[in-house]
């Protein structure tokens, strides 16, 4: 006989988890009492959302289930922006919450809230249990939604009283999904060849071709077969924000990261293309502008494992619906049988003369383009001197924001997980608690979490995480002693009216690190005005990569620095503002 | 108004999903007819929607954990199959400019 805390501590191992993040409480109490010798360790932090988005960051970075575990009530609601998080970036996640036990369900009982209900729009699947018997198989089913497919989080929720209960247990249940009728005539009609002859007529029919990495590419295993590709077709190719990393930057067809505040070079090839391959993208519309004039002339073949994605903005004349794994393989090597006069880059060099010159802003060392007026040079610098100074693998977390946008920009590995943030959902305070993730994921791996001075104070206290950890992430906040990129809008749509945007009475940073015991210290703007940096603030920046302790830097940026390019909401790509101009 | 017949596996929430994908667009709910169908269960929905609308609607509801299958009242060469994997679709131009308005 055991207990269904037993039962689901040892049905997560089963299924591979060997870490859980989470914050314990009254209704989960139960699972916290099992847990020693169950071969799951536990990584306690300091709020329910700093344990779902360090769960993120540990699925985002292996590509395996997170889990995350909190109480009922509002244990289980701080979960919820976490939740929607990995909905929109397709992160598997099992959130296992506690509820009060059985009989008070429904009875607004001392911290019960409806979590099924709450997350039900939030979740690929979830399961409210009724008996200890349901456990195997909830967890089964679970954990198979949250991998399957287009990947995304499950909520099973738990009464306490379950968890408590004992049974026989004869093992962990296996979960089989039911086929659809669908499915089946599927089978039958799958024709490698008739995809790629109609792929290679529309390549042929085009003079502009372009491609578009997702996060599709990543999380379907698919960059080497994704590369090869590229490299034979040859044509301009731009990422998502998700998709960097995908395609190396020094491929002489890379051209950066396209949408809101992607490089010139991308978001004009993709406002010219009459041919858009998609692989893997959602095209939300923080890529596409105003959706009725995204890729006005292109036609679109759009690589998807998730027909739910296909047509939000734009009909696509192909979708190839199916994991990428499968489908680009497929596509290329029935590309590599049929003679076709291939179209590239040079191609597009009589359309775009300045094609070289933007390529060298979007992976080069040029950064004019990104700050007219040089009031984010030293920022943008103090980035790149992070970034080229970083050791070979290392894995950027960034927060949500101007830093954000800025080291999307500057971000120039080639590792496919290795640029992680919250990018559907812009979820500020991600960051810290998700590097916290990725560097127990990675135990030798660098881990640089870089945040604003707004979203570093909305899950600060995963400071003492890190501490009790001894984890050796590298953070860095870029203060502006503003919400950045509010401030920015405000500054260019709302005629400089910062309201609430101003935080210039900002704590001390480098105080607050010292209190959780975390060496900290400031370097300002002067430190990068001059460009290379001096040895001395070089040696202080490879000091700080390579401590092998957790270590604080804070950078100050000037307060009116702004992103650039940037799309307007509502504009086209090819409407990108370069420099201030509408309230100036 | 059009009606939309959604076959589904009666498991928790399924139900609900597929309401909320017409509630989230803040579509009215003026008739919904759920009941059991054989092994499983199928809803009828009434719902004023655009072309577009209908789209995603098959969509989501297909993309739904325990959706068997999707159908409505509309010409068949508009409904959404969910055929995968790769099955090349080509979209008319009508359903094009529907969804570019």
């Amino acid at each position: 006989m055991l207990k269904g805390a037993d039962i689901v501590l040892k049905c997560l191992r089963a299924e591979g988890v060997e870490l859980v993040f989470g914050y314990p409480g009254g209704a989960i109490m139960p699972l916290y009492d099992a847990l020693e010798g169950s071969g799951v360790r536990h990584i306690l932090t300091r709020h329910e959302q700093g344990a779902v988005f360090a769960a993120e960051g540990y699925a985002r970075v292996t590509g395996e289930v997170g889990v995350a575990m909190a109480t009922s009530g509002p244990g289980a609601t701080n979960l919820v922006t976490g939740i929607a998080d990995a909905k929109m970036d397709s992160v598997p996640l099992v959130c296992i919450t506690g509820q009060v036990r059985s009989a008070l369900i429904g009875t607004d009982a001392f911290q019960e809230t409806d979590v099924f209900g709450v997350t039900l729009s939030l979740t690929k699947w979830s399961r409210l249990v009724r008996s200890i018997d349901e456990i195997p198989e909830a967890i089964a089913e679970g954990f198979h939604w949250a991998r399957s497919g287009r990947p995304g989080p499950v909520v099973i929720d738990i009464p306490t009283d379950l968890l408590k209960a004992k049974k026989d247990f004869s093992g962990p249940a296996k979960f089989t999904p039911h086929a659809r009728p669908a499915d089946a005539k599927a089978e039958g009609g799958f024709t490698e060849t008739d995809l790629t002859e109609k792929i290679v007529a529309l390549l042929q029919q085009s003079s502009k071709p372009v491609g578009l990495v997702g996060a599709g590419a990543k999380l379907s295993g698919a960059i080497p077969e994704l590369r090869r590709l590229l490299d034979d077709l040859n044509i301009p190719t731009f990422a998502t924000v998700h998709g960097l990393g995908a395609v190396p930057p020094e491929s002489p067809y890379y051209l950066g990261m396209v949408g809101m505040h992607g490089t010139r070079a991308a978001n004009m090839a993709l406002h010219e293309t009459d041919l858009l391959l998609v692989f893997g993208a959602r095209l939300d519309d923080r890529v596409t502008g105003d959706p009725t004039r995204f890729a006005p002339y292109a036609k679109i073949v759009h690589f998807e494992i998730d027909p739910a994605q296909l047509d939000r903005v734009r009909p696509c004349e192909l979708p190839v619906i199916g994991n990428l794994a499968d489908t680009i393989p497929a596509f290329h090597d029935g590309l590599r049988k049929i003679p076709t006069s291939r179209k590239t880059a040079e191609t597009w060099g009589t359309r775009l003369p300045d094609f070289s010159e933007w390529r060298a802003v979007a992976c080069g060392d040029a950064r004019a383009e990104l700050d007219p007026r040089g009031l984010a040079q030293p920022t943008i610098r103090f980035l790149d001197e992070l970034f080229s100074r970083l050791p070979q693998e290392s894995v950027v977390v960034a927060d949500v924001g101007q830093h954000q946008m800025w080291a999307a920009q500057r971000y120039r590995s080639s590792s496919p997980r290795g640029f992680i943030t919250s990018g559907g959902l812009g979820a500020m305070g991600f960051a810290l608690p998700a590097a916290v993730g990725v560097q127990l994921a990675k135990p030798g791996t660098c881990v640089l979490c870089v945040s604003g001075d707004g979203g570093f104070q909305m899950n600060i206290q995963e400071l003492a995480t890190v501490h009790r950890l001894g984890l050796p992430v590298k953070m860095v906040i870029i203060d502006n002693k503003y919400l950045g990129m509010v401030r920015q809008w405000q500054q260019l749509f709302y005629q400089r009216n910062y309201a609430e945007t101003d935080l210039s009475d900002n704590p001390d940073f480098v105080e607050i690190a010292k209190a959780y015991k975390i060496h900290s210290f400031r370097l300002n703007e002067d430190a990068m005005r001059e460009f290379p940096v001096s040895t001395e603030t070089g040696d202080q920046i490879d000091r700080f990569l390579r401590s092998p302790e957790p270590e604080l830097l804070v950078f100050d940026c000037a307060p009116e620095a702004n992103v650039f390019p940037m799309v307007p909401a509502g504009a086209a790509l090819s409407e990108m503002l370069l420099e201030e101009e509408p309230s100036q | 108004m059009q009606s939309f017949y959604i076959r589904y596996r009666n498991t928790q929430g399924t139900l609900m999903r597929i309401l909320n994908a017409a509630s989230r667009r803040a579509l009215d709910l003026p008739s919904v007819q759920a009941e059991p169908a054989g092994h499983d269960h199928q809803v009828t929905l009434a719902l004023e929607v655009n072309q577009k609308q209908v789209g995603q609607l098959y969509r989501e509801w297909h993309s739904i954990a325990d959706v068997i299958k999707v159908s409505s009242g509309m010409e068949p060469a508009a409904e959404w199959t969910g055929a995968h994997p790769p099955v090349a679709v080509v979209v008319s131009e009508d359903s094009r400019a529907s969804a570019r308005a």
